[in-house]
């Protein structure tokens, strides 16, 4: 049965006098993954923040996994997502926060492959530093571990390509098509196609989705 | 290589050009006032930290005194730079062909008169505590003389320390050290009950040689520092600029979290941290929590120590010995909530970890609570030895304010930043600002679950274990009513 992971119907968003989305329409089919792409500006942000319900829009119906997204426990046990700033914990290492993420998930680092995962991202000799302390491409391959890291049903990301290195978006893109045929579902917005069709997303246009 | 104060004078013309006429005028009579009438509201509880009514203190009391406070004085110095420029003259003036004698000249200055003057009040307060009265003429000059030169004196060497590392990986633990042994020495002097400083203490004599000496010391190094003014280096200079700035920012924003924020950040850039696995058998946020504890030995240490200093008090009211032990849990339960904070400003972490308010902030109050109700525990047992309280499980009473240490520090640390658009309270004494008098009031509301040890306290009666059962339901229950008003089994973000 083709049920859909995320339903945006007549979606409309605006800042100020100035209408960002209006009349949105998208689905998102379980299994599925789908790359927004489109020039700054068009409202590719705005709309994975009203997916995850970081933003509130002035009007139109957004359903995920069926119901309205929210801040319970449960909505973010099945979304894991980068479209906020990460923040990190006080004398904490790279290490020992994706070592957090784990156990409160239910898993040991040992079954969660942590060490394995620092080591994919190029963060392995990194293991003891502090995020705050880590250039700003590494602290993007740190959000990226961890969010990979920790079990979802959903992933929400907000240009997962930026400040990587060609290596370094080509492991991540193959990560997030294996991610896709565990069973999970992928919606991220990029400029970069090539990234997108190597990461097994259909690339959909922004202007496609907002009604003129 | 231009001149300095042309390019100065340059800076504050075209700056006053389009600057509305009156402008400073108006800052200066602000300021003005704010000093008059605040000085006006504390004038007689300044004075009297300074100058007691009655001298008290004896004279190896006196002496470790004069140890806190110079090393006080010499780490506040540290802090503070004592060489620092405002943000613009460190962002465009360092890096301009100007002298940098000339540049940093006003800034020594500055740091000199201050660390001068505060010299100078602590003589005034070691002559006010100890000196019998009246104090006589010579040593009533002499020894703030003498202070005012320690305080110069104390700038070089805070000076030296920016300058090099070398001198400060030595000059900086001997300053904590001599305000340990400062305190320590207060602590056992007020447990021994030794008698009050002799008449003619302090000699003029000695006071006399001393100011003797070390002006002959402190002048030639001052004009020695003056000529290596220039080699002080750049990156000492700019983050000394950055900490003036954030005070700045911190004191004009009515904001006190950019100064912590900038601490507990220059904290752990310092730091070389090794991983460990978090501790498998608790609670996640509980493990993360001990680990942090941990990785702060030096503020455990020092809130150990702490906790000698509501016997530090004299004999004070039973009710000032609770507010204190009080205050002091809030403080020790302190010491891991960063980590709320955190969650707090930005819940990231938290959606990432998939927990819900109530479970998040139920393990956040266990470190707090466990260091609370130790140091509470160890300050009333301290008391209790040193004679200070009637017979009684004071120790369990102790334990049992834990919970209320830990819930004012979390819900300190959850308020985030201070709310300055909120409405002004108009009073006839003028108008005060809500959002920073809120702020700082969120904790210490939290407080008020720990009343029946300040009634248990304040009649100076034995105490019974009824008491301490009483303290520890009110604990008990303010913690789940704690809980189910301010958190949500069913959100993640801790603000609703």
């Amino acid at each position: 049965m083709d049920q859909s992971a995320i339903e945006v119907r007549d979606l409309s968003v605006s800042y100020g006098a100035t209408a960002v989305l209006v009349g949105v329409d998208l689905t998102v089919s379980v299994g599925a993954g789908v790359c927004l792409t489109g020039e700054n500006g068009i409202g590719k942000s705005t709309l994975l923040r009203c997916v995850t319900s970081l933003q509130r829009p002035d009007a139109g119906v957004i359903e995920v996994f069926g119901g309205p997204p929210g801040s319970t426990p449960e909505f973010w046990r099945a979304v894991a997502t980068t479209v906020e700033p990460p923040t990190w914990y006080a004398g904490l290492t790279t290490r020992e926060h994706a070592e957090l993420v784990c156990r409160a998930h239910g898993f040991s680092p040992r079954e969660a492959g942590i060490d394995e995962a620092l080591e994919r991202f190029g963060l392995g000799s990194h293991a003891d530093a502090l995020p705050p302390s880590l250039s700003s491409g590494q602290k993007q391959r740190l959000t990226l571990a961890l969010t990979l890291l920790r079990p979802s049903r959903l992933l929400i990301l907000d240009e997962p390509e930026q400040r990587l290195d060609a290596e370094g978006r080509a492991s991540v893109a193959a990560m997030l098509s294996a991610y896709r045929k565990d069973g999970g579902t992928v919606l991220m917005a990029s400029h970069d196609e090539v990234f997108a069709a190597a990461a097994g997303t259909s690339v959909v246009g922004m202007a496609d989705l907002v009604a003129p | 290589m231009s001149d300095v104060a042309a390019v100065r004078r340059w800076v504050r013309r075209t700056q006053s050009a389009h600057r509305e006429r009156g402008e400073t005028l108006t800052t200066v009579y602000v300021a003005l006032l704010t000093v008059l009438i605040v000085g006006g509201m504390l004038y007689q509880q300044l004075t009297a930290i300074v100058w007691p009514a009655a001298p008290s203190m004896s004279e190896p009391a006196a002496y470790s005194l004069i140890m806190a406070l110079t090393g006080g004085l010499h780490l506040a110095l540290r802090r503070l730079g004592p060489l620092g420029l405002s943000r613009p003259a460190a962002s465009w003036l360092l890096t301009a062909p100007v002298s940098r004698r000339r540049l940093l000249l006003p800034s020594l200055w500055l740091a000199t008169v201050a660390g001068s003057a505060a010299g100078a009040l602590g003589g005034f307060a070691i002559l006010g505590h100890a000196a019998a009265r009246p104090v006589p003429a010579a040593t009533d000059t002499l020894l703030p003389a003498a202070g005012a030169l320690l305080g110069g004196g104390l700038v070089l060497t805070a000076l030296a320390a920016q300058a090099g590392r070398r001198w400060s990986a030595w000059s900086d633990p001997a300053a904590y050290l001599l305000v340990a042994a400062g305190l320590a020495g207060l602590l056992a002097d007020s447990a021994g009950a030794a008698p009050q400083a002799p008449a003619g203490w302090p000699a003029a004599g000695v006071v006399g040689t001393v100011a003797v000496a070390l002006a002959l010391v402190v002048v030639p190094l001052f004009l020695l520092a003056v000529r290596d003014l220039a080699r002080t280096p750049n990156d000492r200079i700019l983050e000394a600029s950055r900490t003036a700035g954030t005070f700045a920012d911190s004191v004009y924003g009515v904001e006190p979290s950019f100064v912590a924020e900038m601490l507990e950040r220059r904290y752990w850039a310092r730091r070389r941290l090794r991983s460990r696995p978090l501790p498998a058998r608790l609670p996640v946020l509980v493990a993360q929590d001990l680990v942090l504890a941990r990785r702060r030995p030096g503020r455990l240490l020092w809130l150990a120590a702490a906790a000698t200093l509501p016997s530090l008090l004299g004999n004070p009211p039973g009710w000032v010995l609770a507010l204190a032990v009080l205050a002091g849990g809030l403080v020790a339960g302190g010491v891991t909530t960063a980590n709320v904070r955190t969650d707090a400003g930005n819940p990231w972490m938290l959606r990432m970890l998939g927990l819900s308010s109530r479970t998040a902030v139920a393990h956040r109050l266990v470190v707090p609570g466990v260091l609370a109700a130790l140091w509470c525990a160890t300050a009333l047992t301290v008391l209790t030895v040193l004679g200070g309280l009637p017979p009684g499980p004071w120790w369990a009473l102790g334990l049992a304010l834990g919970p209320v240490g830990g819930i004012a520090a979390v819900r300190a640390a959850r308020t985030g930043f201070v709310d300055n658009s909120l409405l002004p309270l108009d009073t006839p004494m003028g108008s005060i600002a809500t959002g920073p008098l809120i702020a700082a009031f969120a904790g210490l509301d939290a407080l008020l679950l720990g009343v029946p040890a300040i009634v248990l306290l304040a009649p100076g009666d034995p105490l019974s274990w009824t008491g301490v059962a009483v303290q520890a339901a009110v604990a008990a229950l303010g913690t789940r009513l704690y809980l189910s008003a301010t958190t949500a089994t069913g959100r993640v973000e801790l603000k609703a």
